[in-house]
């Protein structure tokens, strides 16, 4: 199971007012040798409960950097941590390089990519464009990238002098939502329609391109993507990664039930499992896997050791005593997640959730 | 990857094809049916290489314990590339293959249906042991482009690092599809008995399409896990058996 790292932060920069790039140092470098378009995770803790949150690092595979873009985002603890109280000196904690948003580099190819990015989903996007532009000596680049508008635009200035870097390689369009152009096709959202038109004005052109790498939220990436396969594209030759990450809900702490502890030999177990909920009575010997199914309720399994993680279930009220697990993180538990295969109830009442 | 924008619920993404790209991005329902998707996958592999490695000594000739060594090798490859991507989601991927004997059979004559076996996940079809090696090629020869069929529908599955890598898989699955049709061939040229085995493993394998639950299909449709109906997979799959078995001389169970 992969573990976490400290990082030293050994520079920290605004690319533009609400977004940073933040310079690592890894204690153990090995562990940090990425692929472009890869994404570290970090962990913090913020008011006792850690909180996980990735971002894909931006610098190319030979800059001989590690480098993340953060954009703040409105109540985000970590987003708002970096880009407001993070300096050089500090350390942070994350995880070894993860994710297969990339294709595999061939230095005598002569490939053409096509890149599309919405907001801070450039940084994968660089990291790509840098390292194929820089390892596929005769590929070529082509990047659309959405934002709001001029002053939202990350890595700008960067951009333009890899244009220069890479004459005739590496193409930028920028599609702004507000802010005018000169050509209208270059202003409003990136959507299936706008993907056709700029193939049929001849801006890109599927025929020549072998790739296609799209990073940005999620109307834009199903919009590209079908914007893509009209234009003749298949499946395999088009890359996503997804930007948000599911935010498990901040709930309350679990409650320890008031006539918990008791000693009688079954329990009552309250399981909720696609939305809705049901009271089942089962013996204490039994786990709350098989409880459930007992009760015909679908719930989710498949080794049933505790090794493969299917069955993990969040309990809300009560307590259980898992007895194998070799899944979950610590995290996970302190949070009050447990492997339902592996799970016994203690008190009378638990309450569990498979829907957290 | 940024925790950035929220504008669509990942619900409604799905529903339209969106794709999801790491264990960070998964709902926990989505989870679930996601890492039972990939452990019927890596049970059936694990299973299916451990019976079939019983089989390489019962082979004819060099060339066919060959190419039943490759099989199971090239079936191992398979689950652990699958294993991996649960291993991501916090299987513990050493533990996972050691937990359980592979090899382990039921008795000829079971009849479990479509259920599973207490402590895995394999598809029904590879608790029933071989009888020989003609036995274990026509098994091969029906499940393997059963497998294609099913591989087929699954390389769409929105969890786009499971979709990438069973669309390598399915390549591999598709030669060994051939390689069975082969060895069916050879024997088929020395007149062995085949029908039974036919008649035997036919509706075993048609039941690893799964039986029709409309309510759940449609639940994992609705997360881009699954797009075809059971009864039109197994559908299709009769219809590509038929010119197979019947320039084999065979018919239909």
């Amino acid at each position: 199971m992969a573990r976490f790292h400290e990082l030293e932060v050994t520079d920290i920069h605004k690319t533009i007012r609400d977004a940073v790039v933040v310079t690592l140092k890894p204690s153990e470098p090995e562990a940090f040798a990425f692929t472009q378009g890869q994404y570290l995770t970090f962990r913090r803790d913020f008011d006792g409960e850690e909180l996980r949150r990735s971002y894909s690092i931006c610098a190319g595979t030979d800059e001989g950097k590690l480098q993340v873009g953060i954009k703040r985002v409105d109540g985000g603890a970590f987003s708002t941590f970096a880009n407001e109280e993070l300096k050089v000196g500090d350390t942070l904690e994350a995880m070894p390089p993860m994710g297969r948003f990339f294709t595999e580099l061939e230095p005598d190819a002569g490939k053409n990519y096509l890149g599309f990015a919405g907001g801070s989903g450039i940084t994968p996007v660089l990291s790509i464009l840098k390292t194929t532009l820089a390892r596929e000596p005769r590929s070529t680049f082509t990047l659309v990238y959405a934002n709001k508008g001029v002053a939202s635009i990350m890595f700008r200035e960067e951009l333009e002098d890899l244009k220069n870097t890479y004459m005739g390689r590496l193409s930028v369009i920028h599609i702004l939502e507000t802010d005018a152009q000169e050509i209208d096709l270059f202003t409003g959202l990136v959507t299936e329609e706008k993907v056709g038109q700029l193939f049929r004005s001849g801006f890109l052109d599927t025929d020549a391109t072998d790739t296609a790498f799209i990073c940005g939220p999620e109307p834009m990436m199903l919009g590209i993507a079908a914007g893509l396969k009209a234009a003749g594209m298949a499946e395999d030759q088009i890359k996503f990664e997804l930007f948000a990450s599911a935010q498990p809900g901040r709930l309350a702490k679990r409650v320890i039930s008031k006539e918990a502890g008791k000693t009688a030999n079954e329990a009552q177990i309250v399981v909720t499992l696609d939305g809705a909920t049901r009271t089942v009575a089962a013996s204490k010997q039994l786990s709350v896997l098989d409880a459930a199914r007992a009760e015909n309720l679908d719930a989710p399994y498949a080794c049933k050791a505790g090794v493969c993680s299917t069955c993990r279930c969040r309990v809300l009220e009560g307590e259980v005593e898992m007895v194998t697990n070799h899944a979950l993180e610590d995290y996970e538990v302190e949070k009050g997640y447990v492997l339902s295969c592996q799970s016994f109830p203690v008190t009378d009442k638990v309450v569990v959730d498979y829907d957290q | 990857m940024t925790s950035d924008f929220a504008e669509m619920t990942l619900s409604d993404y799905l529903a339209q094809g969106g794709r999801l790209t790491s264990p960070g991005n998964v709902p926990p329902r989505y989870r679930a049916e996601l890492l039972k998707i990939m452990a019927t996958f890596v049970d059936s592999n694990l299973a299916g290489a451990a019976g079939f490695a019983d089989m390489i000594n019962s082979a004819p000739g060099i060339k066919a314990r060959g190419a039943a060594a490759r099989i199971v090798a090239e079936k191992l490859a398979n689950a652990d590339r699958v294993l991996t991507l649960m291993g991501e989601f916090g299987a513990d991927t050493d533990r996972y293959v050691r937990q359980h004997p592979w090899d382990t059979r039921l008795e000829r004559s079971a009849d479990i249906g479509a259920t599973r076996i207490e402590h895995d996940m394999r598809l029904a079809v590879f608790n029933y042991p071989f009888t020989s090696w003609a036995d274990s090629v026509v098994m091969n020869l029906l499940m393997g482009t059963a497998v294609c069929v099913q591989l087929e529908e699954l390389r769409q599955v929105s969890y786009q690092p499971l979709a990438e890598a069973f669309r390598d898989i399915l390549k591999i699955e598709e030669h060994h599809a051939a390689l069975a049709v082969e060895g069916a061939r050879v024997l088929a040229l020395e007149t062995a008995e085949l029908q039974p085995s036919v008649d035997y493993w036919m509706p075993r394998v048609a039941v690893s399409f799964g039986i029709g639950d409309a309510g759940r299909l449609e639940q994992l449709k609705a997360m881009g896990l699954r797009h075809i109906e059971n009864t039109a997979l197994k559908s299709d799959w009769m219809e590509r058996m038929r010119p197979i078995l019947a320039e084999l001389g065979l018919r239909t169970a």
